[in-house]
């Protein structure tokens, strides 16, 4: 599966908390000027934050207008880069370079295996004369979970651009030590922490037992086959919310919690939003093509449907079309949007994009 | 091309912190049992409740008048007849009291949906592409969190639907399972919940907007006590959270417990 592409911004005079806490307001102070560039940033450990790539791309107009408005914005010594993934987005901060999509592993290829933060494993590595992530990748996959366990396994993933990041790289407790230099109190965030303290001082019995089997399945599956719903605002009902590897910097944040965005259908929302909307044809009492006017209106009754080509189905109600023209600068996309119920009971949430419909989401 | 070393001194395994943490919190480790009994210790459950909560609507269908841990419950219906929309329902109370849930197999998950069903999104993980690996992914949840909702690609195979009865009823976890029809899970689970038919309301031709779907559903099962009950819900009311029909409110009233039914905001503004 495709890494999400991320933002990082790296300052390094900030990594280092000193005896009163002056690194934490300054790292608090980026994050919010970041934010008022780019929604959705992510504090990922002192001295490092993070946000998805996309969409402020789309909005910039490239990834470099990304780098140069957060580069203005921060006001602290630090520099910006983009890659897939985050471990590639922090070393590519590091260089501030702007790593192109798809290519992480060549990137990461000339790094020191100590890079990865694994002592025992690199000095077993380096033993063994591989000393560069991209000699550990040219490794067979099944040789490095066989002899070095599934932590170096995941190592591995990473270096061959599998996977987006390693355990360990975020520190978890972050947002709890930025709002302690907010001067907030620590324990009344809008949310409460995602690990509870426990006996031991660290995560709860309850979190570790649920954090090591989501691990063990994203080993059985991929790191990005363990995901977690965040809402965002947005009109379709494939923008309003993301689903985001567990562990990600994106899953971790807040969300803006849905906020409303003028044009969204009212609820209920549909329960199954295709990933792959399939395509489908509509016809009048007469069969001829139902389509949309100029003025955003049905031309004719719909009657019958079929999806990708299967047998015609007998509509029983439709509501619509509610004409939707996407962001203002985007012009290549207009749609039309209809909810429609079938003669077995069934609800499905079409559109129409140049004349083609589509099934968008089924209300299962 | 690099080649691999064959003399590669044999070491133990690096382990992970998150295996390190467990082992600080866990002196008593099962490798340091006699053998033969390291086989049959199982870890046990922190005291916790025998129950977890479902949404306030939904009582009536449970014998306990909530998910009883260690228990298979099936939620069965017609494709796009809202068995989704009743077993993403199961999740919502269960999150919002701090539980970990997992949603396995469901493929493209409407998260606007079960946020609105009232789902707290930071304790639900979704596994939508399991591919074959359902069963083992699903298993492997079961150790891990309180509910584990799985839909299977297909009729389950009987060891499989066994096996992971039997992982649930060992780790006090509840199992729900996503089917066509009950038959597909071999054996039935403890409780069977299947939606019959269905309505949307609110919707004309070419008017108004889907605004609520009324939808039977039937209770059966081993666990029902011989109670097959059937009752009529909102699935989902106008809000997009499950409610109870005026006819369920009134039948409920008149029972043991006033109590239950739709919250004061749940219920749809006209029947």
């Amino acid at each position: 599966m495709e890494l999400e592409r991320l933002v990082v911004i790296w300052c390094p005079l900030l990594q280092q908390e000193g005896g009163r806490g002056e690194e934490a307001r300054r790292f608090v102070q980026v994050v919010a000027r970041a934010g008022e560039i780019c929604p959705w940033v992510h504090p990922i450990r002192l001295g490092v934050c993070a946000l998805p790539a996309r969409g402020p791309a789309r909005f910039f107009g490239g990834e470099e207008m990304v780098v140069r408005h957060l580069v203005e914005a921060v006001e602290e010594d630090g520099s910006v880069g983009v890659a897939d993934g985050l471990f590639g987005a922090i070393l590519a901060a590091r260089s501030q370079l702007i790593v192109p999509a798809g290519e992480v592993a060549q990137f990461l290829a000339p790094w020191s295996v100590a890079t990865l933060a694994r002592p025992e494993l690199a000095v077993t590595l380096q033993r063994l004369g591989v000393t560069t992530l991209g000699q550990f990748a040219a490794l067979p996959a099944p040789h490095v979970s066989d002899r070095f366990g599934a932590d170096a396994a995941a190592c591995h993933r990473l270096c061959r651009g599998e996977s987006g990041e390693l355990a360990g790289v975020r520190d978890r407790a972050i947002d709890r030590r930025l709002r302690v230099a907010r001067g907030e109190d620590p324990d009344q965030g809008s949310e409460p922490p995602p690990f509870q303290p426990g006996f031991f001082g660290g995560a709860s019995a309850a979190e570790t037992r649920a954090a090591l089997s989501f691990a063990r399945v994203q080993e059985r599956l991929g790191v990005d086959a363990v995901l977690v719903g965040r809402l965002r605002g947005g009109r379709d009902p494939s923008e309003q919310a993301a689903l985001v590897p567990w562990g990600s910097p994106e899953a971790e944040g807040p969300g803006t919690g849905g906020a409303p965005w003028p044009g969204r259908l009212p609820p209920p929302s549909p329960t199954r939003v295709l990933g792959v909307p399939q395509r489908a044809e509509m016809v009048d009492a007469t069969g001829r093509a139902v389509v949309v006017s100029g003025r955003g209106l049905l031309e004719s009754e719909v009657d019958r449907l079929s999806v990708e080509g299967g047998p015609w189905q007998p509509v029983v109600a439709w509501a619509g079309p509610w004409p939707v023209t996407e962001r203002w600068w985007s012009v290549r996309r207009r749609r039309a949007r209809l909810q429609m119920v079938m003669a077995d009971g069934t609800a499905r949430l079409l559109y129409n994009e140049r004349t083609q419909w589509w099934v968008e989401a089924l209300y299962d | 091309m690099f080649a691999f070393p064959a003399e590669i001194p044999t070491e133990k395994p690096l382990e992970s912190p998150a295996e390190k943490a467990v082992e600080k919190s866990a002196p008593l480790r099962s490798r340091e049992l006699p053998v033969g009994l390291a086989d049959r210790v199982r870890p046990t459950t922190p005291v916790a409740g025998r129950l977890l909560p479902v949404p306030a609507p939904l009582v009536p269908l449970f014998p306990d008048g909530a998910l009883r841990r260690g228990t298979t419950t099936t939620v069965a219906g017609e494709p796009g007849h809202g068995a989704t929309t009743l077993a993403l329902a199961l999740l919502a109370a269960v999150s919002q009291a701090g539980s970990w849930c997992a949603a396995v197999g469901l493929p493209d998950p409407g998260v606007v949906a079960a946020a609105e069903l009232g789902i707290d999104l930071r304790r639900v993980v979704f596994v939508p592409h399991p591919g074959r690996g359902w069963a083992e992914a699903a298993g492997d949840l079961l150790r891990g969190v309180d509910v584990v909702l799985v839909r299977p690609p297909g009729r389950a195979r009987g060891t499989v639907a066994r096996h992971l009865a039997a992982r649930a009823r060992d780790r006090q976890a509840a199992l729900v399972v996503l089917v066509e029809r009950g038959s597909d899970w071999p054996q039935g689970g403890d409780l069977a919940l299947t939606v019959g038919d269905v309505e949307w309301q609110g919707i004309g031709q070419g008017h108004g907007h889907l605004q609520r779907r009324r939808a039977e559903v039937r209770v059966s099962g081993r666990r029902s006590a011989g109670r097959d009950a059937e009752c009529t819900l909102w699935l989902p009311a106008d809000s997009g959270v499950v409610a109870a029909t005026a006819a369920t409110v009134a039948k409920t009233a008149k029972g043991e417990d006033g109590s239950v039914g739709a919250g004061p905001d749940n219920g749809p503004k006209a029947a």
